[in-house]
C-alpha cells in the first residue's frame, strides 16, 4: 500500500488559550514516514500546548496556519476522528477516571478504531491474547489491567500504560508528550523499548522532551528547538548533546 | 366509606376520601386506623411547592387530574406473559404486587424455614394480625407526610416478612411491583419486614409498568438488636407514572441496614427514606442513583435520626439530569444530643448534561452532641473534561465516551451490591438506559 511519504506538515501555525495568551507563534515542522523526531524546550516553550492542538483538545485556537496529515487537513477533524486516522498522543499527565475498566475501555477503542479501517472487530479471547504479549514486552502486570483507568497507578506505571495503549493502537503518528518525565532509569528502558518496537516505515513519531535523556535510548532522526513558541533551531541527534552542554539560552530568548 | 365528614378538608383531597378504603371484613382497629389517617390526609392536603419538604417536585399534574385508588373489584387476574425487563432473572423467591394486590399465580413464596413469616398484607391481617398492628398503627410519616396518610387510609395489600431471632434467609427475596396498564389509578401498598434479634435477610423490590398511575407505596422496617438487611429497590416505572414511595427503617442496637435504589425510569420519582438510628452502635448505609432525561423528575430524601451513640451512616447518592429533567437530593442527618460517638458521611454527586437540566442538592447537618465526626459533599458539574478527552484522544466516538463516563459515574452505588448476578442485572438496566438516553 501506498503510504505519502510526507506524513505531517504543519505551516506557520499560530494557536492562543483560552484567555488570549498567544503560545504557539508560527511553528514549521515537516515530518516523513519512518523517522523520529524530538522537540525540546523549556518549560513554557509551547511543547504541551503543541501536542494539544495536534491531537485536537478544546481550549485552544489556531489563529493562523494549516496543519496537514497524511494529506488531510487535520484542524478540520475532530479530536476522535483523528485518533481513529492514526493520531495517537501519550499525555504528560494522563487523567484518572474510576469506574471505566481498562481493558474494556482500550478495547473499546481498538475496535472503534478497526471499524473505522474496515478491519475486523477483536472478541475477547483475541484482544486478551493481544494484550498479554504487549504487557509481557512492557513488563505490565496484569492487574493493572483489571483496574479502572489510571486510577492508583504511580507516575511510571502511568506512563508505561500510554505506551502499553500505543502499541496495541499501532497509531501511524504517535506524539509522545514528555513521556520521560519523572521516570528511573529501568522505566525509562522499558519506555525507550516500547517507543523502539514502535518504529516502521511507514510510521512517524514526534517525542517532545524537556531532557535529552531519552534520545540515548530512542535516537531521533531530527532534533528541533522550540523556544517562545517557535522553532529556532533543527539539526540531527548532535543537536540534543549541544543543548544538554549549553542549555537552551544559547539558542534565543526563552521567554 | 361516608362522604360526610367532619373534619377540615382540603379540596384536592376529596376524590381520594370518596374511595372505598379497604375491604369488607377487615377488623375494626383496621378500621378506625384508616379514618383517622384519611382525616390526616384530608387536613394536610397536598404538599406545597413553598415548603422545603416538597418544593422540588412539581405535582401539579396529580393536583389537576386525580388517580383514584383502584379499588379490590377492579384488579383483574393476571394474564399470562414473560417476566419484564426489570425483574432480576436469577430470583428463587418472588412475591408479586400487580395494580397493589398480591397476584398468588405470578408469586414464588417457595421454601422458607417454618418460622418465617412471608406473605402478602391483607393474608397477614386476618392471620397475624400481631405482626403487622404496630406499622399499620401511625408511623411518623402518616402524621407528616399527606400521601404517607393517603397511602395509611386507603392501602389495599403488600408484602409482609417477619424473620424471627437468629434466623438468616439466604436466598434474596425479589417483591414484583407491577402496573399492568389496564386501569389509570393509583395503587397503594403497605408493606412491613420484621426481623427479630442477630437475623439477616435480603431484599430485591422491582417496580415497574405500563401505562398511567400513581403508585404510593409505605415499606416499614424494624430491626432488632443485631438484625441486619440488604435492600435494593430498583425503579423502572412507565413514562406516564408517577412513584411515591416511603422507606420507614428503625434500628435497634448494633443493627445494619443497607439500601441501595435505583431511579432510572417514570415520570415522576421520590424515594423517601427516614431511619431511626435508636439503638447504640446501629449501622445505616443509603445508596442510590438517579438517571432524569426527557422531562422526568426524579427526588431522593433522606431523614437519618441517630438517637444512641456509636451509630454509624454512610450516604452516598449519584444523580444524572438531561434534556429538561429535574434531580434533586435532600438529605437530613439529626444527632441527637446523647448520641456521642456517631460518625456519620453524606455524598451527594451530580452531573448536568445540558443546558435545560436542572438539579437540586441540598444536605443538611444538625448535630447537637460534642464528639461526633460529621461530613457532608454536594457537587453539581458535567464530565469530566479531561476523562472524555482520553477517551476521545483514543478513538472512542463522543457518544460512546460520554455513555461510558456517565455509566461509571453511576455505577458506584451499584458496585457494592451482592450477589454479583444481582450486581450485574442492575448494571445491565443501567445500560439499557443510558443506551437510549439521547442527550439534546
Amino acid at each position: 500500500m501506498e503510504f505519502p511519504s510526507l506524513m505531517l506538515e504543519i505551516r506557520n501555525l499560530h494557536a492562543r488559550l483560552g484567555d488570549g495568551r498567544e503560545i504557539l507563534k508560527g511553528i514549521d515542522l515537516a515530518v516523513t514516514a519512518g523517522e523520529v523526531h524530538a522537540i525540546m524546550g523549556p518549560n513554557g516553550s509551547g511543547k504541551s500546548t503543541l501536542a494539544a492542538v495536534l491531537a485536537g483538545r478544546e481550549g485552544y485556537e489556531v489563529t493562523a496556519g494549516e496543519v496537514t496529515y497524511l494529506g488531510r487537513d487535520l484542524l478540520a477533524l475532530a479530536a476522535d476522528e483523528r485518533a481513529r486516522e492514526g493520531l495517537f498522543l501519550a499525555f504528560q499527565y494522563p487523567v484518572e477516571i474510576p469506574g471505566v475498566n481498562n481493558m474494556y475501555f482500550l478495547r473499546a477503542a481498538l475496535n472503534a478504531q478497526r471499524r473505522h479501517r474496515g478491519e475486523p472487530e477483536l472478541d475477547a479471547g483475541q484482544f486478551l491474547r493481544a494484550v498479554r504479549a504487549k504487557l509481557k514486552e512492557l513488563e505490565i502486570g496484569e492487574d493493572l489491567l483489571q483496574r479502572a483507568v489510571n486510577v492508583g497507578f504511580s507516575g511510571g506505571e502511568k506512563k508505561r500504560n500510554e505506551i502499553f495503549q500505543m502499541a496495541m493502537l499501532e497509531p501511524r503518528l504517535a506524539i509522545l508528550d514528555e513521556t520521560d518525565s519523572g521516570l528511573d532509569i529501568d522505566a525509562l528502558r522499558v519506555v525507550a523499548t516500547g517507543v523502539n518496537r514502535q518504529r516502521r516505515s511507514d510510521r512517524a513519531i514526534i517525542l517532545i522532551t524537556h531532557y535529552q535523556r531519552l534520545l540515548n535510548y530512542v535516537e531521533p532522526d531530527r532534533v528541533h528547538v522550540l523556544l517562545a513558541g517557535r522553532i529556532v533551531e533543527s539539526g540531527d541527534k548532535s543537536l540534543a548533546l549541544e543543548l544538554e552542554r549549553g542549555g537552551y539560552a544559547a539558542f534565543g530568548s526563552v521567554g | 366509606m361516608s362522604a360526610v365528614v367532619d373534619f377540615p378538608v382540603k379540596p384536592e383531597t376529596r376524590p381520594y376520601l370518596e374511595a372505598v378504603a379497604g375491604s369488607p371484613g377487615e377488623p375494626e382497629w383496621l378500621m378506625q386506623h384508616r379514618r383517622r389517617a384519611l382525616a390526616r390526609f384530608a387536613e394536610l392536603g397536598f404538599p406545597s411547592r413553598h415548603g422545603e419538604a416538597w418544593r422540588y417536585l412539581d405535582l401539579r399534574p396529580l393536583e389537576q387530574a386525580p388517580l383514584r385508588p383502584l379499588a379490590a373489584t377492579e384488579v383483574e387476574a393476571a394474564r399470562a406473559g414473560g417476566d419484564p425487563a426489570s425483574a432480576w432473572p436469577a430470583a428463587g423467591l418472588r412475591l408479586t404486587l400487580l395494580d397493589g394486590r398480591f397476584a398468588p399465580e405470578l408469586s414464588r413464596l417457595g421454601e422458607m424455614p417454618a418460622t418465617v413469616w412471608f406473605g402478602s398484607m391483607r393474608d397477614a391481617i386476618v392471620r397475624r394480625p400481631d405482626l403487622v398492628g404496630e406499622a399499620l398503627e401511625a408511623l411518623a410519616a402518616d402524621r407528616d407526610q399527606p400521601f404517607a396518610a393517603l397511602n395509611a387510609g386507603v392501602f389495599g395489600d403488600g408484602f409482609t416478612l417477619a424473620v424471627p431471632e437468629g434466623v438468616v434467609v439466604e436466598p434474596p427475596i425479589e417483591i414484583l411491583h407491577l402496573a399492568s396498564g389496564r386501569s389509570t389509578a393509583s395503587f397503594h401498598t403497605r408493606s412491613l419486614v420484621t426481623l427479630g434479634a442477630a437475623s439477616r435477610v435480603r431484599l430485591v423490590e422491582i417496580y415497574t409498568g405500563e401505562g398511567r398511575y400513581w403508585r404510593n407505596d409505605v415499606v416499614a422496617v424494624r430491626l432488632a438488636r443485631g438484625a441486619a438487611i440488604d435492600r435494593v429497590a430498583l425503579v423502572e416505572e412507565a413514562d406516564a407514572a408517577l412513584h411515591l414511595a416511603v422507606f420507614d427503617a428503625t434500628l435497634g442496637p448494633d443493627a445494619r441496614l443497607s439500601s441501595t435504589a435505583l431511579l432510572l425510569a417514570g415520570g415522576t420519582l421520590r424515594h423517601d427514606a427516614v431511619v431511626r438510628c435508636q439503638g447504640e452502635g446501629a449501622r445505616c448505609g443509603l445508596y442510590g442513583a438517579y438517571l432524569a432525561a426527557g422531562r422526568q423528575q426524579a427526588n431522593f430524601v433522606t431523614t437519618l435520626d441517630h438517637c444512641a451513640p456509636r451509630g454509624e451512616t454512610r450516604e452516598v447518592f449519584k444523580g444524572v439530569a438531561a434534556d429538561r429533567a429535574h434531580g434533586a437530593f435532600q438529605g437530613r442527618i439529626t444527632v441527637r444530643p446523647n448520641a456521642q460517638k456517631v460518625d456519620a458521611h453524606m455524598l451527594s454527586r451530580n452531573l448536568l448534561l445540558g443546558a435545560h437540566a436542572a438539579v437540586d442538592t441540598k444536605p443538611e447537618l444538625e448535630i447537637f452532641a460534642d464528639d461526633v465526626k460529621c461530613s457532608h459533599g454536594a457537587t453539581v458539574g458535567d464530565l469530566d473534561a479531561t476523562a472524555l478527552f482520553y477517551l476521545l484522544s483514543r478513538g472512542i466516538r463522543r457518544a460512546d465516551a460520554r455513555r461510558m463516563l456517565i455509566d461509571a459515574f453511576l455505577r458506584e452505588p451499584v458496585d457494592r451490591v451482592e450477589p454479583a448476578s444481582l450486581r450485574d442485572h442492575l448494571l445491565a438496566r443501567l445500560s439499557a438506559r443510558l443506551a437510549v438516553l439521547e442527550e439534546t
